[in-house]
């Protein structure tokens, strides 16, 4: 007994004493992913978090400004903007000299090498690679010279012969590229600013292997020798990183709230990072409330705690320092009807449910009125939302709806089967599910809930054996052809129309339309497909959803981004101010 | 004896045929297309079917199920389909953190049971026996959820006493991380173990040699303690070891709520992203350990009793 | 007749003992709330919207409301009769398959039990937690899955346990006597073994019922369990949302109507097994 006893007391000792304190002397900052992060090949990064993950340690030819609204892209690896031919088909980049990957055991003597343009061939051959089968294919998909005829060519083949030379991507000499494009490919800038494709080195994938994916080694500013799958990824700043300022001009405004203090300095600001994987809201909330983490993304519940009513932050946060950001996404979220169940082609039917469906009810319970009514499917803030259009079937009308759906053949109800709408199984989901049933019941049509795992989900969908869906789908760049595709016939099932929705005018017009670089055209082209897609309500349009995140006092120069996997490299921390507010926590 | 464990281990063959035909027909046949879920949301129909015939989904069922089979045996499990990770690196990075939570939570619960089991058995049919006990069964009456919600929040938060979530490696840095969780889990033990324990007493303390040795004048505690025990731990071990195999997978809940990087998260990640080859690796591993651990407990009887003979 | 003194000996035993006997009250409520809310006699108005979003508990809503505004208490009562028919379903499926098959390999043994023994190792050493999910996957979602994916999951022990005790009886004086007057197998084994093994079925369905109650907790944290309706899984895992925000009252209220029944259950159970066993009898 008295052994026990000791035991005992040993194991509280060691449990309470050694709860870990913050640390004030380190220039770190501590952010939260809430995935578990698979792998830092730039080929699959293709989720928000994955990309903010690679994005520490890689770099892409463009990177989209910091500070600047709405989203420019700018320079990263590249030296300048690329000069294009005037028929848009050919581009000529020229890239920095002197950029260095990582030191790695991949290189000769173990030191990191020059980056030069082969790399930026490889790299993007490597997403074509058909071995490979990478998750971002698709943005380079039939869209260069001779790149599909590669990828097809080896597809049956032992190996990928990387020697041979394409003829869209060519080598003028160590620094400057041409790319040939079959096609019009106005959003291709954009491409070469995504995740998927940042600069790799031959060597190290070459010397890792398969298990590349564990071994980083880009020419970012923050280095991660090994990744392993744990509760924590640790980066530390990456000693030859080349000279990078802080930028020195953003938005207007963007003055006065500190974000240009640090204008003109080296940047990495801080010496590392820390990322914690918490994947249970409970604990990222309590963590954050703890200071144990510097950055906290708020979604569904945590809203309430965060705002007062007035979506303003709430006292007791305030009083600790901590700062709120609120930006409308560039997203939307929507209730899409399969088209090819014969019900669904009944437009009265679609326009009743669209106006039985209590918008405002729903963001209420679901988002503490911090989301906007979606009136299309073209979020606000892209070229293409017309700020003044309001769709008037994204508005309760009961009266009218039950009109409508005596006029769809259905009076009260009646005749309609049971609808069942498939959804993931995660708790708000079903519960703004159930929102719905309650709404569709006070017009009399009954709908179930589906709960899925993300797999059959998806597998539902592609093999369209579904009869409603709920989707969220946030933009890959800042383009409304993202969001326009999404109703395109060609990308029905298993595309990304997973509504499978069809309408010649509108096909005819957005192949148009989507060939066109950026011009007062093509946003009345896009403005013209957004409110034709909207009055035919091939979804029920729910929401733009808002981005909300809450900051600790001491995490310098945050500014909410869509496209955040380098905005990394911009943050800093102020330790004076950590030091002095952890009494309060 | 040797002839027997031989035999046992054979055993696994048919054991092993059988669950790679269950895995293989709920998760191959079944549940559909992985390809869509693992090219990620602008996958095209071309590159799904690409990567079909890269998994070798079109080769002829028998074929597949024969790789399920080969690799049941080789225990070559391949890579993940979702994170490309080496599963026996996912396995072996995944098994530390879940074997630091699950076996010494599993080990003080085992022992802080039978402890109180014996207490309970001396005092039985007392005041105290029924509030233990009581106790004991109320303790686990309650949902593992609310538990996790409601520690987390008070003992953990509010109070500060333990890390709210995640995980070190390391003795004894992990201590703050797992404590909570392995509170929780023992909280959770104690009820089904102090009842199998005391009714395996209890079965004991009625025998005839009780009776004589009580009749030889030799003190109560000396005879539960002695006898009674000795002859009590045939079927608390059985019972015991035939739970190892759930502490493998770890405490799903547990981990996922305390961001224990363990297997638990592994195997419900894999089961929603239909990463075939993790499952199947997971089902493999546990059947293997499970037959193993029933003929451990085989021969462990010999050595508490003498008397069993295995043939 | 001896058989029937056994039992009601046992019974006057359970009566005697104030907690199994407070126990057993607590399971009948239970069953009448479940029987009453199937029926539609109470708690039919759960989707009736009676208040504004998340109030906390009042003299008019005892439990308070969820967040659409619905009587928790309500969804308490309605979730008591998806809880009560999961675990009576669930016992449906796992005791006649438990029982049969462990008969059967206790009885006949040679390959017979050879193929049964094979047959259950091989379920109780694959993760409860796949063939739960794939299980829910192949059947879809909903209670009837509930019911087939623990069903299915649970008739391991009891299989064991039968085949154990049958194993034993087999050899006793009675059934060869039985065997002895010209009884067949399937007389020996269903009219003179099963009788005396019963005690086993009924302290395995007593537990059965609070690890299937305690399972759909489980399903539904990870979307897998009750659609549409609620359950107090669904409202535990609603709770987990809440907690933060200061909501207690759905999560208390479906802990507490959850804790009350499986106490019960596992009290019953216990005393079940001391009246019942008789391996314990003369104490």
């Amino acid at each position: 007994m008295k052994g026990l006893v000791l035991i005992l007391s040993v194991l509280l000792t060691l449990v309470f004493g050694c709860s870990k304190q913050n640390n004030f002397d380190e220039r770190e900052i501590n952010l939260v992913s809430p995935e578990k992060i698979s792998g830092f090949d730039p080929i699959n990064a293709s989720d928000k978090y994955s990309g903010n993950e690679a994005g520490k340690v890689y770099e892409g030819l463009f990177e989209f400004h910091p500070l600047k609204r709405p989203y420019e892209l700018m320079p990263n690896l590249a030296a300048s903007m690329p000069e294009a031919s005037k028929d848009g088909l050919t581009y000529t980049f020229k890239i920095l000299k002197g950029v260095l990957f990582h030191d790695s055991p991949a290189f000769k003597d173990g030191i990191g090498r020059e980056m030069k343009i082969d790399d930026v061939i490889y790299s993007y051959k490597r997403l074509a690679d058909p071995k490979l089968s990478a998750k971002g294919w698709w943005v380079l998909d039939d869209k260069i010279v001779g790149l599909n005829e590669w990828r097809e060519k080896y597809s049956q083949a032992e190996a990928t012969n990387y020697e041979e030379a394409i003829e869209g991507l060519k080598k003028i000499d160590d620094y400057t590229l041409q790319i040939k494009l079959k096609k019009p490919y106005p959003q291709f800038l954009y491409a070469l600013a995504m995740p998927y494709t940042f600069i790799v080195a031959k060597e190290a994938v070459e010397h890792f292997g398969k298990e590349f994916l564990n071994y980083p080694v880009g020419t970012g500013p923050f280095v991660l020798p090994k990744f392993d799958q744990s509760s924590m990824i640790v980066y530390t700043r990456n000693p030859k990183f080349r000279t990078k300022y802080y930028p020195s001009e953003g938005e207007e405004g963007d003055d006065k709230l500190g974000l240009l203090a640090d204008a003109g300095k080296k940047i990495p600001l801080v010496d590392k990072i820390n990322v914690y994987i918490i994947v249970e809201s409970q604990p990222k909330w309590l963590s954050f409330m703890k200071a144990k983490n510097d950055l906290i993304e708020i979604k569904d519940v945590n809203i309430q705690q965060t705002l007062t009513p007035e979506n303003e932050l709430r006292p007791e946060h305030k009083e600790k320092g901590m700062r709120l950001f609120m930006l409308p996404m560039l997203d939307v979220a929507y209730f899409a009807f399969n088209h090819e169940n014969p019900i669904f082609k009944n437009l009265k039917l679609r326009q009743a449910m669209n106006l039985a469906y209590d918008r405002d009810g729903a963001n209420k319970l679901f988002h503490e009125n911090t989301a906007f009514i979606a009136h299309g499917p073209v979020p606000p803030g892209l070229a293409g939302n017309r700020k003044e259009f309001k769709n008037p079937y994204s508005k309760l009308d009961l009266e009218q709806a039950k009109k409508l759906l005596a006029e769809a053949g259905y009076p009260n109800g009646k005749g309609l089967p049971e609808i069942t709408i498939q959804t993931r199984n995660e708790t708000v989901a079903r519960q703004q599910i159930e929102f719905f049933a309650k709404c569709m019941d006070k017009i009399g049509i009954k709908i179930n809930v589906g709960m899925n795992t993300w797999p059959e989900l998806v597998n539902k969908v592609t093999k369209k054996q579904h009869q409603m869906y709920t989707m969220a789908w946030g933009a890959d760049y800042p383009d409304a052809e993202n969001f326009l595709g999404l109703l395109y016939c060609p990308n029905q099932s298993p595309g990304s129309n997973g509504a499978n929705y069809c309408n010649p005018e509108f096909d005819a017009l957005y192949s148009k339309a989507t060939i066109l670089q950026d011009s007062p055209e093509r946003t009345a082209m896009y403005e013209k497909l957004n409110e034709m897609a909207a009055l035919d309500v091939p979804w029920i349009y729910g929401f733009n959803r808002t981005d909300i995140y809450l900051t600790q006092a001491w995490l310098k120069n945050y500014k909410v981004m869509e496209f955040n996997h380098n905005q990394f490299q911009y943050l800093n921390v102020d330790l004076e101010v950590k030091k002095q507010l952890s009494k309060k926590f | 004896m040797i002839k027997y464990i031989v035999r046992r281990l054979l055993y696994l063959i048919p054991v092993l045929l059988g669950v790679s035909f269950i895995i293989f027909v709920l998760f191959n046949l079944v549940s559909g297309d992985p390809t869509a879920v693992l090219l990620g949301k602008n996958a095209t129909a071309r590159q799904m079917a690409e990567l079909r015939e890269q998994l070798g989904l079109n080769k002829p069922l028998l074929d597949q199920y024969f790789d399920v089979v080969k690799s049941a045996f080789t225990f070559d499990f391949g890579r993940s389909w979702a994170t490309k990770q080496e599963i026996s690196q996912m396995i072996i990075q995944g098994a530390y953190p879940s074997l630091t939570l699950t076996v010494p939570a599993f080990v003080f619960a085992t022992i802080l049971s039978l402890i109180i089991s014996l207490v309970v058995a001396f005092y039985r049919g007392k005041g105290i026996d029924l509030f233990v006990r009581f106790m004991c069964i109320a303790g686990v009456s309650v949902s593992a959820l609310a538990y996790i919600l409601f520690f987390q929040y008070f003992f953990a938060y509010q109070l500060g006493w333990f890390e709210i979530s995640g995980f070190e490696y390391g003795f004894p840095d992990f201590v703050p991380f797992i404590a909570l969780p392995a509170i929780i889990f023992v909280l959770l033990s104690l009820g089904p173990d102090v009842r199998f324990f005391r009714t395996v007493i209890l079965d004991e303390i009625y025998q005839d040699y009780v009776r004589t040795a009580r009749a030889k004048g030799l003190s109560e505690v000396v005879i539960l303690l002695k006898h009674v025990l000795r002859n009590a731990l045939i079927p608390i071990i059985t019972y015991v070891v035939i739970q190892i195999p759930t502490l493998i997978l770890g405490a799903l809940l547990l981990e996922n709520f305390f961001s224990i990087p363990g297997l638990g998260g592994i195997t419900l990640n894999a089961l929603n992203s239909s990463d075939f080859p993790v499952i199947k690796a997971m089902a493999i591993l546990s059947s293997v350990l499970y037959i193993i651990l029933s003929l451990v407990t085989d021969v462990l009887y010999t050595f508490a009793d003498p008397r069993v003979k295995l043939k | 007749m001896k058989e029937n003194s056994l039992w009601k000996d046992a019974f006057k035993r359970l009566i005697q003992d104030k907690m199994a006997l407070a126990s057993l009250v607590v399971v009948v409520i239970y069953s009448l709330i479940a029987v009453l809310a199937a029926t539609g006699l109470i708690a039919s108005d759960w989707a009736k919207e009676v208040g504004a979003s998340n109030l906390p508990p009042s003299a008019e809503h005892w439990f308070g409301t969820d967040i659409f505004g619905r009587d928790v208490l309500a969804k308490v009562l309605h979730g008591t009769q998806i809880a009560m028919s999961v675990g009576l379903f669930t016992s449906l499926i796992a005791i006649p398959i438990g029982v049969i098959l462990g008969a059967l390999a206790g009885y006949f043994g040679g390959w017979v039990d050879d193929f049964i023994t094979w047959l259950y190792t091989t379920f109780s050493s694959i993760p409860n937690i796949m063939l739960l999910i794939s299980i829910t996957m192949i059947l879809g979602k909903g209670l009837f899955a509930v019911y087939i994916a623990l069903g299915a999951t649970s008739w391991v022990t009891l299989c064991r346990l039968i085949r154990g005790e049958v194993m034993k009886h087999k050899e006793r004086e009675y059934v060869q006597a039985a065997g002895a007057i010209g009884g067949g197998h399937f007389r020996k084994l269903f009219l003179h073994i099963l009788p005396n093994v019963t005690h086993i079925v009924i302290i395995n369905t007593s537990l059965q019922f609070q690890f299937a109650i305690k399972s759909e907790v489980i399903l539904s944290y990870l979307g897998l369990g009750v659609q549409g309706e609620p359950s107090w899984g669904t409202m535990i895992d609603d709770a987990k949302l809440e907690l933060a925000r200061g909501v207690w009252w759905q999560l208390v209220g479906a802990t507490a109507a959850m804790f009350l029944v499986v106490l019960a259950f596992n009290l019953l159970g216990d005393a079940l097994r001391d009246s019942l066993d008789p391996k314990l009898k003369g104490k």
